[in-house]
């Protein structure tokens, strides 16, 4: 038993020993300005829209469901943000204005995190109401926010946010950018919320065991569309994050990026089938990515590698994971070989 | 009985231990071709384990096994197939979206020169195939298209395609209509006919009587022995199955005159008709019904798993309106699930959080987040209270034994101070040590004055714990047995379960000779 | 037996649904522009939707099997980018290699054929999930698309390697006295889709392809390898995406490291709006090309409607979530119904039907 348990503790935090060794490599092969710390700034600061986005994904996956929309939410939002913002400009080179109402930032930020906080509200009643796929419903809704991104922008990039907009993705206190330590901040924010609160307990029991929570008198179909309202409220609070540091908005923004959070929650031992997994585990994960990206980037690796390589972290990430289960159910089976003769007939 | 016909099973001696149980203890089973064997005994006498055994699933410790004169030490499912050993469950699994020919025939389509698919010919085996056996199908039809009925005589059929020398049928009758009983009963008797052979499993004595030819009765892991039907009749048949009267447990009763829960005139179409029940204080009460009689639906339902129908539901004196888990825990009504695996726990989460999922919102610290000190304090009392054998409240539920997982159940309902408790087969799949427990911590519920209405169908384990026994059959509540009166007894009880009364001197006209 | 022919007439007309939204958007279209219903516009909806169809017969396989393979897209823009590099001169962006197309061709289908025996291996034989590991195969391969390209298209390909998905079959004189090329991807299409299914409708495989989709564990018992049915299920669906990266190269005249990106949900999407159930078991591969002319005819028609492409994007989503909903309506309504029977069958209750509802 002492070494099963060994063998577990190890497994639950492989992620963070494959961290260090590839930080280790970036070391040895970049030299010393991989750990200076511009670079280790830069890594977080890449971290923080996808950690931002891999909270929310955390979350839907624990609850034992897909959230494949919140990229499609991120550039809808971006979109009409800058959109509502802007001045009035006519399109030239692709470049347009707003639609000239000049809005403040201060009535804009809420509209764009109620308004995914509603999109995540959509999916969960699709989902839990009419039982319909969460694959499909969250593929189809990033299908339909993005093509209404496009509707408002006509594909237009509009460039020029305004500061007080800006300061959250692109200000700094000190030398540390307030999107890292708001990051950061989050991350532990959930992890502790997760931990301690009634919600997390729910979300954990209805990822796992969907009827044995039904019958602890939770209610499975209010907690995941919970589940999916902070999910869409994190895709506000990404666009908020992302556009302030581009100051630009680009109808394009966020493509890609479902996947990125998926593997990254994956990478980090969040398991697809919910309830299990961890949002600091889920941090690991994010760091890694972005530790690959940044490390690849600094060595002048053609950035077309690094999808490439990304890929294969997540394919090696994946059958860790694997190969995880099947030693826990392993160990299991041994364990509980006793309850499997008198369970024959259920 | 024909016995010019060959053996087709001859098992001898077997035995079979599970950690904590003697599942069979010298066990002899022997069939014969064109034999209707019909397989008795109560939940846990080792009917399951036994046939698990001839399927391969489980291996014997001791024993011999022989099919068709070839003998086998140890077995693999997929030997037991080749064999000619088939299982039909209950509830047939098959391809449903895919046609009844090719269900029939899948993985071994005919050809045509070509080696592409000729449907003609496939449609044309199929029908030809199901003619010969005399059942008639439309093999165009959907698998998901057909009744259950048609299902079941399907799933007879593939197996004897494969050529299935022996047929297990698991109480196929649980779901169907008299006039589809009657069917199912001539399709197999025509069967018969032709030489196979069929272990019959059944709780309905009464089918037992209409369609075996002899009957195997086991008692707790143990042969009470092999009788021709003929020779025999419903009571006695009960009393081998009941065996001697032991009370393995002893109590008294804590009953108070206060009711708790009311139900009156409960009637769901399809499920129960005209419920009425009292349960009062400090009482103890059993239910306990054949599969469909209506007793599993009338659990859940309470709980608010299911719709409730029509009828008053009255609990402690105020009207009972909740329509899911959480207002009927709110209300005092708490309820163990048959199926702890898939509504009792959450396998991979810590004691401690299965503990209190049902009272997280008692646990609250002023910030309105979970206070972990009351909750170990409160997790550690019950696994104290309750004798849970865990090395510590945060090892996964599901690495504990199913004795420990089941109290640990009855600590999450017990936490939320309920006053009617529903328990639905509460000693199903555990050990006789933890069944014990359970029954004094059922004793030690009462004692406090919550109310208990155990659903089982272990007709022993109510003898032994309850205040009354209600009886259902058919929806209804047919029979009342108090605790103490010499009318009381097993026999009895699994009469009036299996539809028959006890007043009467003749039992049931259905045993037709 | 009148409520059973009912039932029989619903579930004719649920599985061939496709065809009354292809009809109702012939006619739609036709009365909106009169340039939409033209021979030439025809033969240009389904020549350009050839590649996209492809990918469809592909994915049809796998979903067939309740698989998924994402990768697809990825694996046509690898392949066509494989060919290109091996068949285009220096100075259009090729290797300067300058083989015979038709090893070239050969090639691209090997490598093809080799990325779905790697999904398949993967998931049948170290138990990924199909949906995540076919995910990663599509960065895989984007990746490495970016990453041996030279980092633009490379065009100008050989005639033969073209001809099949750009060149013409022969010609048609038209009314006005112009000619109208028939393409050779139009019949391919559909000769494609007529091998697709004959095989999964007449040979013992494609019938296996079911059995795995409808029910593995009863699929099992009656003796089909599951395993080796999914196994091969992705080498037909890796195939295909080379074929499509062919129509596609061919098409264009060019491979670029975008060939094929962002296909993956239209082709999805034309898979289940033409019956072919997420959840295995379900629906033909002429449904399926009813999909695919769907999507084509709405691409086309919003475009001659003078749509903005915006909104296409938009009602490609809307599309999506609509097909979706009837699917998940017609697998709900026949479970409802054979639960309905059987409890008209019984005079008291199911011995468990919670189980089954949830």
């Amino acid at each position: 038993m002492s070494r099963s348990k060994w063998i577990q503790f190890v497994l639950d935090r492989m992620i963070w020993f494959i961290l260090l060794l590839v930080i280790l490599f970036f070391w040895l092969r970049a030299g010393d300005k991989f750990l200076t710390g511009i670079n280790l700034i830069n890594i977080l600061l890449h971290a923080s829209v996808l950690g931002v986005l891999t909270i929310g994904q955390t979350i839907c996956l624990l609850s034992g469901n897909f959230d494949l929309s919140a990229e499609g939410a991120v550039s809808l939002l971006t979109v009409l943000a800058a959109w509502l913002m802007l001045p009035y400009r006519e399109m030239t080179l692709a470049q347009a204005g707003g639609i000239g109402w000049e809005l403040s930032p201060f009535i804009v930020i809420p509209i764009i995190l109620v308004l995914g906080t509603v999109i995540g509200w959509i999916n969960g009643f699709l989902i839990t109401r009419l039982r319909m796929n969460n694959f499909i419903v969250t593929l189809a809704m990033q299908l339909f926010l993005r093509g209404l991104a496009f509707v408002i922008s006509l594909g237009a990039i509009m460039p020029g946010t305004p500061k007080e907009f800006n300061w959250l993705g692109g200000g700094r206190i000190g030398a540390i950018p307030v999107s890292v330590i708001v990051t950061i901040l989050l991350f532990l924010g959930f992890e502790f919320f997760l931990k301690y609160s009634r919600f997390g307990r729910e979300l954990y029991a209805v990822g796992a065991n969907r009827d044995a929570a039904r019958a602890s008198g939770f209610k499975p179909a209010l907690t995941i569309t919970k589940a999916y309202m902070i999910g869409g409220f994190m895709a506000g609070l990404a666009s908020w994050m992302l556009l302030g540091r581009l100051e630009v908005s680009v109808p394009t923004l966020g493509v890609g990026m479902t996947l990125e959070t998926v593997a990254s929650a994956v990478i980090g031992g969040v398991a697809l089938s919910g309830g299990s997994g961890s949002i600091m585990g889920a941090f690991s994960g994010v760091l890694l990515l972005s530790v690959v990206d940044t490390g690849l980037n600094l060595m002048e690796v053609d950035p077309f590698w690094v999808t490439g390589v990304r890929g294969l972290i997540i394919l090696v990430a994946l059958l860790l994971e694997v190969q995880k289960a099947r030693i826990r159910v392993g160990a299991v089976a041994t364990r509980s070989g006793s309850s499997t003769g008198t369970a024959a007939k259920s | 009985m024909d016995t010019s016909q060959p053996v087709i099973l001859e098992m001898k001696g077997i035995s079979k231990a599970f950690p904590g149980v003697q599942a069979l203890e010298n066990v002899d089973l022997v069939v014969y071709g064109g034999e209707i064997h019909g397989l008795v005994g109560k939940n846990g006498a080792g009917k399951s384990t036994l046939m698990a055994i001839l399927m391969g699933i489980h291996q014997m410790d001791s024993g011999t096994l022989e099919i068709n004169g070839h003998r086998f030490t140890s077995m693999t499912p997929h030997e037991a197939l080749e064999a000619g050993i088939a299982y039909v469950p209950q509830q047939v699994r098959m391809m449903d979206s895919l046609t009844v020919a090719e269900n029939i025939l899948a993985g071994n389509l005919p050809v045509n020169r070509l080696g592409l698919v000729d449907w003609k010919a496939t449609y044309q085996e199929a029908q030809e195939r199901l003619h010969k056996l005399g059942l008639e199908l439309d093999v165009h039809e959907r698998v998901e298209g057909l009744g259950v009925v048609e299902q079941t005589m399907l799933a007879i059929a593939k197996a004897l395609f494969s050529n299935a020398k022996l047929i297990i049928l698991d109480e196929p009758t649980a779901a169907l209509s008299r006039v589809d009983i009657d069917r199912l009963f001539g399709f197999v008797r025509s069967l018969k006919k032709m030489g196979v052979a069929f272990i019959y499993i059944s709780h309905h004595l009464e089918e037992v009587f209409e369609i075996c030819d002899r009957v195997t009765v086991l008692r707790n892991g143990q042969l009470v022995g092999t009788y021709v039907v003929s020779e025999l009749d419903i009571p006695k048949l009960i009393r081998f199955m009941v065996g001697e009267d032991i009370r393995d447990y002893e109590r008294s009763s804590s009953k108070q005159d206060d009711p708790v829960l009311v139900v009156k005139g409960l009637t769901r179409r399809g499920h129960y008709e005209e419920v009425n029940l009292v349960v009062h204080k400090g009482e103890v009460v059993g239910l306990s019904g054949l599969a469909g009689s209506g007793a599993a639906s009338l659990g859940r339902a309470l709980f608010g798993l299911e719709r409730r129908g029509i009828g008053e539901i009255w609990v402690n004196g105020k009207p009972f309106t909740a329509r899911d888990p959480r207002q009927a825990l709110d209300q005092g009504l708490a309820y163990l699930p048959q199926d702890r695996y898939r509504f009792g726990l959450v396998g991979s989460r810590p004691v401690r959080e299965n503990v209190t999922y049902t009272i997280l919102h008692q646990l609250l610290n002023p910030a309105g987040l979970i206070s972990f000190f009351k909750e170990r304090t409160l997790v550690q009392r019950y696994i104290n209270d309750l004798g849970v054998v865990c090395p510590s409240p945060e090892q996964r539920v599901n690495l504990l034994s199913g004795g420990n997982q089941q109290k640990v159940v009855f600590a999450k309902l017990a936490a939320t101070r309920p006053s009617i408790l529903v328990l639905h087969e509460p000693t199903q799949g555990i050990d006789v040590r933890a069944k014990i427990d359970i029954y004094r911590i059922v004793d030690e519920l009462a004692s406090q004055g919550v109310a208990i209405l155990i659903i089982s169908s272990e007709v022993r384990e109510l003898l032994g714990v309850c205040d009354r026994i209600l009886v259902m059959y058919n929806g209804k509540i047919t029979a009342e047995f108090k605790a103490g009166e010499p009318v009381t007894t097993p026999e009895n009880i699994l009469l009036t379960i299996e539809g028959g009364n006890i007043y009467e001197q003749k039992q049931m006209d259905p045993v037709r000779s | 037996m009148e409520s059973n022919r009912a039932n029989r007439v619903f579930i004719f007309v649920v599985d061939n649904l496709i065809w009354v939204f292809v009809v109702v958007s012939l006619i739609v279209f036709s009365l909106i522009s009169k340039s939409f219903f033209t021979p030439f516009n025809l033969v240009n909806i389904l020549s350009r939707v050839a590649p996209l169809g492809l990918l469809v017969i592909g994915q049809s396989f796998t979903l067939i099997t309740a698989n998924f393979d994402l990768s697809s897209e990825s694996a046509m823009g690898f392949t066509a980018m494989v060919a290109a590099l091996l068949l285009a001169s220096q100075k259009n962006g090729g290797l300067g290699l300058e083989w015979n197309p038709f090893v070239g061709i050969l090639i691209m289908l090997a490598v093809g054929v080799l990325i779905g025996l790697f999904n398949g291996v993967f998931i049948t034989r170290l138990g990924m999930n199909n949906f995540i590991m076919t995910v990663a195969m599509l960065m895989v391969l984007r990746g490495a698309t970016y990453a041996i390209s030279p980092g633009k298209s490379v065009n100008f390909l050989p005639e033969a390697f073209k001809w099949l998905g750009g060149g013409a079959l022969f010609r048609v004189p038209l009314e006005n006295g112009k000619m109208l090329a028939i393409p050779a991807s139009m019949f391919f299409l559909i000769f494609a889709f007529l091998v697709a299914f004959a095989v999964t409708k007449y040979t013992r495989f494609g019938r296996n392809m079911y059995a795995v989709g409808a029910n593995r564990q009863a699929a099992e018992a009656a003796g089909i390898d599951a395993r080796r049915v999914i196994l091969w299920v992705y080498i037909i669906s890796g195939f295909c995406a080379a074929l499509a990266g062919l129509l596609d190269a061919g098409r264009m005249d060019s491979a670029t490291p975008r060939t094929g990106a962002g296909l993956i949900f239209p082709v999805q999407a034309a898979a289940v709006i033409g019956g072919i159930s997420l959840f295995g078991g379900r629906g033909n591969l002429i449904g399926a090309f009813g999909g695919v002319l769907l999507w084509g005819i709405l691409d086309t028609g919003l475009n001659i409607a003078k749509v903005s492409p915006f909104w296409i994007e938009v009602s490609r989503g809307a599309l999506l979530l609509f097909a979706m909903f009837i699917d998940a309506l017609k697998v709900s309504y026949l479970r409802r119904t054979a639960i309905r029977k059987v409890l008209s069958a019984s005079p008291i209750g199911l011995k468990d039907p919670i189980q089954q509802l949830e």
